[in-house]
């Protein structure tokens, strides 16, 4: 029956579209405290994927330390790209206008994806199309006729868990309420006291733990190769659906991002499931470009 | 003057011997008394290397084996390896290269066919001898072009035509789903499993054609599952393949059995592996063409020589797959015997019909026909063991078996 063909693809889209999220997420943070669009997204979930195998298979570590390994390592290098190419970037002075020397730093992260992808490659192992093991494995769930997977019910309660400390760090901690404070008006957060570099470093390091943690949930429902990041593009539609500067937003965006491609998949071809997320891309930016949470942003001149 | 007549009879003379030894001056290229330089490429790093590594040491092997005994016509086989990483660009110089740097005879190599396709026109524009090592893409020696030679042990209609065959004669389904991409490959495999199904009179209850880089095979998979078919037949490359093997085990529908095309399972342990799931593998099957399957003494036979050339290297699955357009090279030199030439290469190449024992069928050419074997047979994997299932499917060069 159509219904539940529908519905089965609902609930496989909620799913992925969650991994679609935390990518969101990971690039909302760091456009919002330093204005830069990170095109190394994508990369930064492969590579985060790439540790946690080796964490799990070659170090045999736990699930949950695989975890904590996995955040540390890739918090290390969120922190030190920010730190090191982007604050010499960021020094230079390419021209009078402010918003035109933000494109050296995208470059920067356009860059840092080609590096990462290279790295990865050279390794041996990465060769073979790899797999990581399931979060949780075990005979499937059964919601009346819509079969869900432990290892899908795992990636749900993880986004619901960094959903759940990302507001709480932005809402109640002191280094929360500083990053805000940077992204909303750096000039008058490092007037305040705020360490604004600091906060960008931070911003860059949380960011791309939250890619790793992606990278983990994707992995073993995606196989593993240096060319995994290419659903960043996917993660961007979520970012423009729920609006750029909008965490809520990033999640929203991702669950009818994953299943709005189910949809087409079924209703339309699978063929057109890779266009899918380019036209909702065009559709939000010509009608709402501001996106579903965002806020239209004014400059007073 | 008697000693003008003599100069002038002399010079003609000279002039004749000349004019009669031409013909050997102007030997083709890479060719001389007591070599045949042959241009041999393939992947041999990068992210493809495990297509072509294997595969282009095995066809060095057999060289080296026809040179030790003795060579060929008297001539020895010298070659100049490179590397094509299997991507068109690098294709392209290293054939150029090998061509006209290394002036080889005749070119023998390339594993990714939509890469060699790339060279095509230069290597039949210059009229150098090519045969294909592994590559076995349809659009590469359909329609065929004179001096390239392939498909040394199946296309995709090869492998689509083996498993439609099977399916039909053993599973005796009466309603098949199929999934391929929606490329050139794909599209020659579903036009041929369509057409073997439909002259059986089994219905074509689903036909789902997706993208080569699909991260996301749930809408495929549902449509075919709500389908009820009695059998999936897939014509998937590895990555794709491993998703719908899992998405199939994870929707329960392994009372349907899965037939892959070869491409999707180059390495049996590596897919089984990434699939994860032991109960998604307890109805596969997968289409082959090689005999190692089936009998160990074949395989044992070709791994210990592969062992003798490379003591350090254990032969991958995919080694066999560079022997049989190596041993249809060795066969057309003899057969075109010690006054060899480019022209009578392609000639003999034409003319071969001969079945190594490693193939499930024999090789054959034609003045019309650059693909080389027809034939192909169904493996059951549970992911631990490969069987050989009854039955040898013979596609016949046009819509069926």
């Amino acid at each position: 029956m159509m219904s539940d063909l529908l519905l089965q693809a609902a609930a496989s889209g909620v799913v992925t579209g969650c991994v679609y999220a935390l990518v969101a997420l990971s690039l909302v943070i760091v456009y919002k405290s330093t204005d830069v669009v990170n095109f190394a997204g994508g990369e930064l979930l492969m590579l985060g994927g790439y540790i946690g195998l080796l964490a799990l298979v070659y170090f045999e570590l736990s699930y949950p330390l695989m975890f904590v390994v996995v955040i540390v390592a890739m918090y290390a290098v969120g922190a030190l790209f920010e730190r090191i190419p982007l604050t010499t970037v960021r020094g230079q002075r390419y021209s009078k206008n402010a918003e035109a020397d933000l494109v050296p730093l995208v470059v920067a992260t356009i860059g840092l994806g080609y590096l990462l992808k290279g790295a990865v490659r050279v390794v041996p192992y990465t060769e073979e199309v790899r797999r990581l093991p399931p979060l949780l494995e075990g005979a499937p769930i059964f919601i009346g006729d819509v079969i869900l997977l432990k290892q899908d019910i795992a990636i749900i309660a993880v986004t619901v868990v960094v959903m759940i400390a990302l507001t709480g760090f932005f809402g109640w901690t002191r280094t929360g309420k500083a990053l805000r404070a940077t992204s909303q008006n750096p000039r008058a957060a490092a007037l305040i006291g705020i360490p604004v570099k600091s906060m960008r470093m931070i911003a860059w390091g949380l960011a791309a733990g939250l890619a790793g943690i992606a990278g983990i949930l994707l992995s073993p429902k995606l196989l593993m190769t240096p060319d995994m990041g290419n659903v960043v593009m996917l993660a961007f539609a979520a970012a423009i659906i729920g609006g750029f500067s909008s965490l809520v937003g990033c999640v929203v965006g991702g669950i009818i991002l994953g299943v709005l491609q189910n949809f087409v998949g079924i209703l339309i071809s699978p063929q057109a499931m890779a266009v899918t997320p380019f036209v909702v891309i065009m559709l939000i930016l010509v009608l709402r470009p501001q996106g579903l949470f965002g806020e239209l942003a004014f400059k007073k001149v | 003057m008697d000693w003008l007549k003599g100069v002038k009879a002399s010079l003609i003379g000279a002039a004749a011997a000349l004019a009669i030894a031409s013909p050997g001056v102007a030997a083709d290229p890479g060719l001389t008394d007591t070599e045949i330089t042959i241009g041999l490429f393939g992947p041999l790093s990068g992210p493809l290397v495990g297509f072509g590594l294997d595969p282009v040491n095995a066809a060095r092997m057999w060289y080296q084996e026809a040179n030790k005994k003795g060579g060929i016509h008297g001539r020895k086989i010298k070659l100049v390896i490179e590397d094509d990483k299997c991507t068109a660009n690098d294709v392209v110089t290293v054939v150029k290269k090998l061509v006209t740097v290394d002036n080889v005879f005749m070119l023998h190599g390339g594993s990714c066919t939509a890469a060699l396709t790339a060279a095509q026109e230069y290597i039949n524009r210059e009229k150098v001898p090519y045969s294909m090592l592994n590559a076995a893409g349809d659009n590469a020696v359909i329609p065929p072009l004179k001096y390239t030679f392939g498909a040394f042990h199946g296309t995709q209609r090869v492998y689509a035509a083996a498993l439609a065959g099977y399916a039909i004669k053993e599973l005796k389904v009466k309603r098949a789903a199929i999934i391929v991409h929606d490329d050139d490959y794909g599209n020659a495999n579903l036009a041929t499993t369509r057409a073997i199904l439909e002259a059986a009179k089994v219905e074509v209850v689903a036909a789902e054609r997706i993208p080569a880089n699909i991260t996301d095979v749930t809408a495929p998979l549902l449509k075919i599952r709500a389908a009820r078919p009695d059998v999936i037949l897939s014509g998937a490359y590895p990555a794709p393949a491993v998703l719908i093997a899992q998405k199939y085990g994870e929707y329960g529908m392994t009372s349907i059995p899965l037939m892959q095309a070869v491409q999707g399972i180059p390495t049996p342990a590596v897919f089984a592996r990434n699939v994860g799931n032991p109960a998604a593998l307890t109805n596969f099957y997968h289409g082959w063409s090689f005999t190692d399957v089936g009998d160990e003494a074949i395989k044992k036979k070709y791994a210990d020589i592969y062992k003798s050339h490379y003591p350090d290297r254990e032969a991958g699955p995919f080694m066999i797959t560079g022997l049989p357009s190596a041993m249809a090279v060795v066969e057309a030199l003899e057969k075109a015997g010690r006054n060899l030439t480019r022209e009578s290469f392609v000639a003999a190449m034409e003319s071969l019909d001969f079945k190594p024992e490693i193939l499930a069928g024999p090789l054959q050419f034609g003045k019309d026909r650059r693909d080389g074997m027809r034939s192909g047979f169904v493996v059951k994997y549970d992911g631990k063991t490969q069987k050989m299932m009854p039955g040898v499917y013979t596609w016949n060069g046009k819509d069926g078996l």
